[in-house]
């Protein structure tokens, strides 16, 4: 434990680097694990027209004319 | 709640000629080179197989598919394996050349195709939001991205003054 704030900022690059180089199939069940839990703090009201919680669409930009 | 639901639905869709070819993109995609990226949708870019006797393609095909394998419709959305999944046509030749070049990825023995690294931090930069800039940075000190394949991207596409642009305005070290 330290309050070094290079020695902190290199931790969480470390963690970050270990995260990253963890086999695909375990990031996408943390994926599934981190939804859940967004879903939870935000509620289910959030859109109540709707039993989905979901982001705005990208404005992915369209093909010129 | 599985995205390897959704992966193993849509490797389905594809044999049976209903896509005719797709990739993973948005948060999830960059989940397979960087740590993982919390969202609530998954992006997949899809090209459609046209009708028989039609040129046009139809993605209420994909809808319909989808639905009678328990897919439900929400908006623009399909919800798969308790995820809200939105297909995307390739609406610009960036996108075009990303799905062109997509590559296949092995998930547990489940072949999942995924933008390129490089691709994605173009996508990211040419759509521009507050997120996507920040998922640019993370692809950028994660040192996942080829340079000089990312450089040819930027140039092919007209993105290099954005590129410097967002360089000016997160990567210089001055004031």
């Amino acid at each position: 434990m330290s309050f070094d704030l290079q020695k902190i900022i290199e931790s969480k690059r470390a963690r970050r680097r270990n995260l990253a180089a963890r086999p695909i199939a375990e990031k996408l069940r943390m994926l599934d694990a981190l939804r859940e839990r967004e879903l939870a703090i935000r509620g289910r009201a959030v859109h109540s027209d709707s039993s989905a919680v979901r982001e705005d669409p990208a404005p992915y930009p369209t093909k010129p004319k | 709640m599985s995205i390897q639901v959704v992966i193993k639905t849509i490797n389905q869709m594809q044999a049976d000629g209903v896509i005719d070819r797709y990739a993973i993109g948005g948060a999830v995609g960059a989940t397979f080179y960087l740590e993982p990226v919390a969202t609530l949708d998954v992006d997949i870019f899809v090209t459609f197989c046209p009708e028989p006797g039609s040129v046009l393609a139809n993605p209420q095909l994909i809808f319909d598919y989808l639905k009678a394998r328990g897919g439900t419709v929400e908006g623009e959305y399909i919800v798969l394996g308790g995820w809200p999944v939105q297909f995307l046509p390739p609406t610009g030749p960036l996108v075009e050349e990303a799905l062109a070049q997509a590559v296949e990825t092995d998930v547990e023995g489940t072949p999942a195709r995924v933008l390129t690294a490089e691709h994605l931090a173009a996508i990211a930069l040419q759509t521009g939001r507050a997120k996507d800039k920040a998922r640019l940075l993370q692809f950028i000190e994660a040192g996942v991205l080829d340079a000089a394949r990312f450089q040819a991207i930027l140039a092919r596409h007209g993105l290099v003054d954005a590129w410097q642009k967002f360089e000016r305005q997160f990567l210089s070290e001055g004031p």
